[in-house]
């Protein structure tokens, strides 16, 4: 029985709540942060305009020749998972998202801007590469090689940096 | 609130894991690993392999400044991207040239250089390995070495290899700046590096392995230890069956006139062979019956199957003539260049027409190579053929256990001369390899029998000098003059001139030995060395030749009477289709003008089929055939031979021919276990083979009774008979592979031309495409149904006067190798149509839209 002021009234006893008294309750739990179990996912603007400031730090790096920049993003959004408490998976999205578009970006600026045949370059990429010549399968490669980058980035970010709680 | 010591443990496990992930990913993606390429760099947008883009972007008109021109050079560049090069100097002409080939063919430099040195696995890893062990045992590189510090540095030769050097560098110093290289570069993460004059003699030496190194003795001794020496004899004789014309361009009369000795140079290996402290008698053997040359053979053999394709002679290449006075329009001369050698993607050529002072040329060249190899300047034209003569000697040497790195050589024990070398493999170890040599050249193998090789190819050669003079030749006494030192590979050179003479030689080395069977491995002990050369005044060769018409395609260049020996049926002399073909077109209309000649280039006329499909017609006649039979029989009566791809009867006729020898010769290989799998295209029954091809139509002919046709312990067969039923299987064979009726069956459903990529991805070949042509014909398709080699370059040259020249050529491909490029395979559409581009000229300006002013500066 959880109220005393009920004590004698109607209605207060009922079968099966005469008994032993409750047992001590448990301490209520520490706050505990799993995998996947965010805080919250933090305001969407402000997620919009770090992941197109990454991309285009990450594109203008590749076209220097930096080609490691995905994984610093990655490393900077494994960070911010820890330090702004933000949702895990958001923050994978959008470490992927900037360096995918980072790179894709890239490849579309030298396409587009100085008019580079970077379709025909990516069929001839594949098939030296021993893949199918085909354009979609050398960019895909590239893509990836930047997300596992990012990927990689993001969970050291996250497991180096100190906990919260 | 204190975290719990679970999760603190846990949260460093993470972390310490984590680190080793990202570190493994990044120094993965940095450094690559075994065969994982560098993936980071080679795939960042800007500068990896994505970087190469900016070479598929056609050049526009702009100025460069090039490190090490002496005056400014213009480069003007037709639509389809071939240069014409006008410098003050013939130096900063060939600088230009050098620079030109790097920009558009630097990946194709780069791997023959790497081929002929042995660095392929340093960029392929360790699959390259083996091919890296055989061309150090051949010694491409040793022998350019010893070419470059014997050539007088002040040699025109000398000169344009340093100055092309430059123009190379040039071009790599740019491309190291910007990072814009060649996809596999990048991709691979292992960079070209400076281009010396060495590497171009490597290049040259790659050529000539292609043209000239044959491993037709070691063929051979597998023959004979298996069919016997008469069977094999008889089957791969030395000379032709008489049934079978050879139509030689130079009919005699024929003197002896001595030996020639081999050049100095080509006795390097002689130092090694001092005797020794001690002498003694090597045992007496015969070493091409030996068995343990046979066992040697199989090893070399199977070292050598391991090598990319093309790198071992085996197939007749190319065509050449000319004509004059009353055979061709205007009466002047002109004359027809057709080079069949492995058809890939990019070319061989690189066309481009250079003029400075002294110099005024146009035509093909070689990436890696200053100089037009094949083209006309203001005076002469000319084109080459692989003459086919036996270059390539094996040596069975002797040895002992108790002696060992010793051979036995002119009664006395000699020290073999050791060269050791590391080949650098990516991803793997390095490898370490030693070389012996003796004094025939490089030990190949010890299995069984140590087996040494003696090439032609090994003998320092001037061949850029040679060509060099023959750019600037202006007459037959000149031409002839500087195709004196020609000493490897062999080729007939083909003229014609502004004064409507025309003529051929067929320039090289014909070793000769002392003693013994060239075409077998021979004793290494001395009574088999080569005892000189054919004397050039007595190698083959015409000028001016009353018939108005001079043809080589590779056939034997002399008759039967000729003295000297030139090699065996089976080292790919052209049966003499192809010229016999290429004779009576040009004999049978007067007055051919240019258009005539591309006609006779793109003729797809199979003479063997002319000559045996009516054979085959009466042997058929008035016996019982099965109705496919008689449809398919209707389709060869008739047929002129041409091996179109729409025409049913030729892939009637191919199938019969290749069925026929596998009747005739297939039973004997069987009963004989010719051990067929050691060396497939060499022992292989095939059409490829074409001593086969030559006596089977020699019996077919002139022998229809011909003891070989009855199978060992078979019933008694005629070419008749035999002829019946591989008639029966290729009807079958066709109806099985292609189904419908016979009329259905055309060559284009069996017969495909492919054109491989430089770099053996599949992905970047050309084709496979429906074509025409075989083995035979003018138009010739080599390599079976999916060939694979063919003309690689088609010029036509018409005189018309003194200093004029109407030149039209084509090749398959185009300038550029970047598959992005709108260069990169331009000109297969007209190659394939049977299309001719104007070459520039060789003296001027092409008219071209795209102009480069190259000034002399610090980059």
């Amino acid at each position: 029985m959880a109220d005393p002021r009920k004590l004698g009234k109607r209605g207060a006893y009922r079968f099966g709540r005469l008994g032993a008294p409750p047992a001590p309750r448990a301490p209520w739990p520490a706050a505990h942060y799993p995998s996947f179990a965010p805080r919250r996912r933090g305001p969407v603007g402000a997620w919009l305009l770090a992941s197109l400031a990454g991309a285009a730090i990450v594109a203008a790096g590749a076209l220097a020749g930096w080609w490691f920049l995905p994984f610093l993003a990655g490393l900077a959004a494994g960070l911010a998972v820890r330090f702004g408490r933000l949702r895990l998976r958001t923050a994978l999205a959008a470490a992927v998202a900037v360096a995918a578009a980072g790179w894709g970006a890239a490849l579309a600026w030298l396409a587009l801007r100085d008019g580079l045949p970077e379709v025909a370059v990516a069929r001839s990429i594949a098939a030296l590469a021993g893949l199918p010549a085909s354009a979609v399968a050398a960019i895909a490669v590239t893509l990836l090689v930047a997300v596992v980058q990012a990927a990689a980035g993001l969970w050291l970010g996250r497991a180096l940096a100190p906990g919260h709680g | 609130m204190a975290e719990r010591p679970g999760r603190f443990a846990g949260r460093i496990i993470n972390g310490v894991v984590a680190l080793c992930v990202s570190g493994a990913v990044l120094g993965l993606l940095a450094f690559g690993y075994g065969p994982l390429p560098a993936l980071g760099p080679a795939l960042d947008p800007g500068r990896g392999a994505w970087a190469s883009a900016a070479g598929g972007v056609p050049p526009r008109s702009q100025a460069l400044t090039l490190p090490g021109l002496a005056h400014p050079v213009s480069v003007a560049f037709t639509s389809h991207g071939v240069p014409s090069i006008r410098a003050g100097g013939q130096a900063d002409a060939f600088l230009a040239l050098g620079y030109l080939h790097a920009r558009f063919r630097l990946t194709e430099m780069d791997l023959e250089r790497r081929l002929g040195e042995g660095r392929v696995a340093q960029l392929a890893g360790p699959a390259g390995a083996s091919s890296d062990e055989f061309e150090l045992r051949l010694g491409l590189l040793r022998t350019a070495q010893r070419e470059w510090a014997a050539m007088p540095r002040s040699s025109p030769a000398a000169q344009a290899l340093l100055a092309y050097s430059r123009g190379v560098n040039d071009y790599l110093a740019q491309v190291r700046a910007d990072g814009q290289w060649p996809s596999i570069f990048a991709l691979a993460g292992v960079y070209p590096r400076d281009w010396t004059p060495v590497d171009s003699l490597v290049l040259q030496g790659v050529l000539t392995q292609e043209l000239d190194f044959t491993t037709t003795p070691l063929d051979y001794a597998l023959l004979e230890r298996s069919l016997g020496p008469a069977r094999t004899m008889a089957w791969f004789p030395v000379l032709p069956p008489r049934a079978v014309p050879q139509f030689p361009y130079d009919t005699g009369p024929y003197r002896y006139r001595g030996l020639a000795p081999i050049a100095p140079q080509a006795s390097a290996a002689m130092a090694a062979a001092q005797p020794a402290a001690a002498s003694g008698a090597g045992p007496a053997t015969e070493p091409g019956r030996a068995a343990g040359t046979a066992t040697a053979a199989a090893t070399v053999l199977s070292e050598i199957s391991q090598l990319p394709p093309g790198l071992v002679h085996r197939a007749p290449d190319s065509n050449a003539w000319a004509a004059n006075g009353r055979a061709v329009a205007g009466g002047v001369a002109m004359l027809a260049g057709d080079p069949h050698l492995p058809q890939t993607i990019p070319s061989i050529w690189y066309q481009a027409a250079l003029s400075a002072p002294g110099l005024a040329v146009t035509g093909v060249t070689v990436p890696g190579l200053p100089g037009v190899l094949i083209g006309h300047n203001s005076h002469i034209a000319w084109s080459l053929t692989d003459t086919q003569n036996q270059a390539t000697l094996f040596y069975a040497e002797q040895t002992s256990p108790r002696r060992p790195g010793q051979f036995f050589w002119r009664g006395a024990w000699r020290p073999m001369r050791q060269v050791r070398y590391t080949i650098p493999v990516r991803g793997a170890a390095p490898v370490r390899l030693t070389v012996e040599l003796t004094v025939h050249g490089p030990v190949l193998t010890r299995a069984g029998q140590t087996t040494s090789v003696d090439w032609m190819g090994s003998i320092p050669s001037p061949d850029i000098a040679t060509l060099l003079a023959v750019d600037q030749a202006r007459d037959f006494a000149q031409f002839r003059a500087a195709l004196a030192g020609w000493r490897a590979p062999a080729q007939n050179f083909v003229y014609a001139d502004e004064h409507g003479n025309i003529g051929a030689i067929s320039a090289g080395y014909y070793p000769i030995v002392r003693h013994g069977d060239p075409w077998l491995p021979l004793p290494g002990t001395g009574a088999g060395d080569v005892a000189g050369v054919i004397p050039y005044r007595a190698v083959p060769q015409v000028y001016d030749p009353p018939g108005h018409v001079v043809v080589t395609a590779n056939q034997r260049p002399a008759g039967p009477s000729y003295p000297y020996y030139l090699g065996t049926t089976a080292d790919f002399f052209d049966p003499g289709y192809r010229a016999g073909q290429i004779g009576a077109l040009l004999r049978g209309r007067p007055r051919l003008a240019p258009g005539a000649f591309a006609a006779i280039q793109l003729n797809v006329t199979d003479a063997l089929a002319r000559r045996i499909v009516p054979r085959l017609l009466a042997a058929l006649h008035g016996h019982p055939l099965s109705a496919p039979e008689r449809a398919a029989a209707s389709l060869l009566d008739g047929w002129d031979g041409s091996m179109t791809a729409t025409s049913a009867a030729a892939a009637l006729w191919w199938t019969f021919w290749g069925d026929y020898l596998a009747a005739v010769f297939g039973p004997w290989w069987r009963a004989a276990k010719v051990p067929v799998h050691l060396d497939r295209p060499g022992l292989a029954v095939s059409a490829q083979q074409f001593s086969l091809d030559q006596v089977l139509e020699g019996w077919t002919v002139a022998d229809p009774g011909n003891r070989a046709f009855t199978a060992p312990g078979g019933p008694r067969r005629t070419a008749h008979e035999v002829m019946r039923s591989a008639f029966g299987t290729a009807v079958a064979h066709l109806a099985a592979r292609l189904g419908g009726p016979p009329g259905t069956w055309a060559w284009g459903r069996l017969h495909t031309r492919r054109f491989p990529s430089i770099t053996h991805a599949p992905g970047l070949a050309y084709g496979p495409r429906a074509s025409g042509g075989d083995a035979w014909t003018i138009d010739a398709a080599d390599g079976g149904l999916t060939s694979h080699a063919g003309p690689t370059w088609r010029m036509i040259v018409s005189w018309t006067g003194r200093g004029s020249a109407a030149a039209q050529g084509v090749y398959p491909g185009g300038q550029s190798e970047n598959p992005a490029s709108v260069w990169y395979s331009d000109q297969m559409a007209d190659w394939w149509n049977g299309r001719y581009l104007p070459m520039p000229p060789a003296t001027g300006y092409a008219a071209g839209p795209i102009r480069w002013h190259l000034s002399p500066g610090e980059g």
